[in-house]
């Protein structure tokens, strides 16, 4: 019998898009991604062991997913697309101290970090995922967290700085 | 422990509670002596902090409602699926969204006129003779290349451009490559398999790119048919250069 994850994979679709939007930077694209990524979860449900984080095991399918579609992109191309490709600022939602310019400078401070850092940081500070979950996800050792993580988070405190 | 070397990392670490107790202890000891020390562990825990709002701003509960359907259908499915103990449904007729509806039907449209091959299916326009296409896909020239080619490279053919895109290892120890072979007139993806030879299992032929080409699809159909054959995750690097090495041998 399969293990049901249906319900928790509709619970946690919001904070997958968000995830899909930090690795592509594409709305529509993000969506394609978190598509497949739920197909791919549900074909291998079974593999999930219940009482883990479920959320981490999705990050990292849909980002194994994600890597298998720019290995085809690459093949065809069209990596300069993607890159080029804008993405959407949401409604700024809790935290009322901070006003939105200063959200939305942080917000580019994030973009211009390289992809390796973004989604470390994405997964750690954004999801709040422990540095062991996070290389999990991700493939790498902890170390690597550690060093990328320290870097885009220092870049940030630079950046907020100097505004 | 005064000659504890402070990194960043060990301060960040510090700033999410990710450090062990004895080290923790260290560091919290520094921190009431260095006010150096204890400013950059403030900035580590604002920058999380300031991660994090950017995050939650950027948390829009409203999933759009076609991708919610979609992914409500999948899960109905796959529940029916396991319900009635079947095995797991073939992946098939993905990508509900608009987008990508293009390649995938013409690729569906196409199947009902599959021609199996040896070991697997030629799916595709119906423009060039099966077997020919087969032929150069099957070509010396290009099976050589697929015992040597690392992932990602390309190399130019009498028959075509040839890209090799990943590299896989199925439960049954043979060894797989998807790549593309493109021709003048059309594109072919496909899958070759090897146990003393290579074989091409799968071959999704594709019309000739066009402006409106959407790259996700075609990958779709490939994709599916690799995991059907429970390819895992693709080898890359030196697992890859060496698992080459050994087919030849």
């Amino acid at each position: 019998m399969a293990t049901a994850i249906g319900q928790e994979l509709v619970a946690l679709l919001p904070r997958l898009r968000r995830f899909a939007l930090v690795l592509c930077r594409s709305q529509p694209l993000a969506d394609d991604l978190v598509q497949g990524a739920c197909e791919r979860a549900l074909a291998k449900a079974n593999s999930w062991t219940p009482g883990t984080r479920f959320d981490a095991w999705m990050f990292r399918i849909l980002r194994n997913h994600w890597i298998d579609h720019l290995r085809r992109m690459k093949a065809e191309g069209m990596m300069e697309d993607v890159e080029s490709q804008t993405h959407l600022i949401g409604d700024p939602g809790e935290e009322p101290i901070m006003n939105r310019l200063a959200l939305a400078e942080v917000q580019r401070a994030i973009d211009s970090l390289p992809q390796e850092q973004r989604e470390v940081l994405a997964l750690v500070c954004g999801e709040d995922l422990t540095y062991r979950e996070a290389a999990e996800v991700l493939n790498i050792p902890v170390g690597t967290i550690m060093s990328r993580l320290a870097r885009a988070r220092k870049r940030l405190v630079e950046v907020t700085a100097a505004a | 422990m005064s000659e504890l070397h402070l990194t960043d990392e060990i301060l960040m670490a510090f700033a999410d509670g990710e450090l062990d107790e004895p080290v923790a202890a260290a560091v919290a000891r520094v921190m009431a002596q260095d006010p150096a020390v204890a400013r950059k562990i403030v900035e580590f825990q604002q920058s999380r902090r300031l991660t994090r709002s950017v995050f939650a701003s950027n948390l829009t509960p409203d999933v759009p409602s076609e991708l919610r359907a979609a992914i409500s259908a999948q899960i109905e499915a796959y529940e029916a699926a396991s319900a009635a103990g079947e095995k797991r449904q073939p992946v098939e007729a993905k990508s509900l969204w608009a987008r990508g509806a293009f390649p995938i039907q013409m690729a569906l449209a196409a199947s009902l006129a599959a021609v199996a091959v040896t070991a697997g299916y030629l799916i595709g326009q119906q423009s060039q003779p099966v077997a020919g296409r087969l032929a150069q896909l099957e070509d010396p020239r290009v099976l050589r290349e697929l015992s040597r080619l690392e992932s990602g490279r390309e190399a130019e053919l009498p028959v075509g451009r040839l890209r090799v895109i990943s590299t896989y290892r199925l439960p049954d120890q043979s060894l797989c490559r998807e790549f593309r072979l493109q021709s003048t007139s059309t594109a072919t993806g496909a899958v070759a398999c090897r146990t003393d030879e290579w074989t091409v299992t799968f071959a999704l032929a594709e019309p000739a790119k066009g402006a409106e080409y959407v790259p996700s699809s075609g990958g779709d159909l490939v994709e599916s048919y690799l995991g059907n054959l429970d390819a895992g995750n693709p080898l890359e690097g030196e697992a890859e250069v060496k698992a080459l090495a050994e087919s030849v041998r």
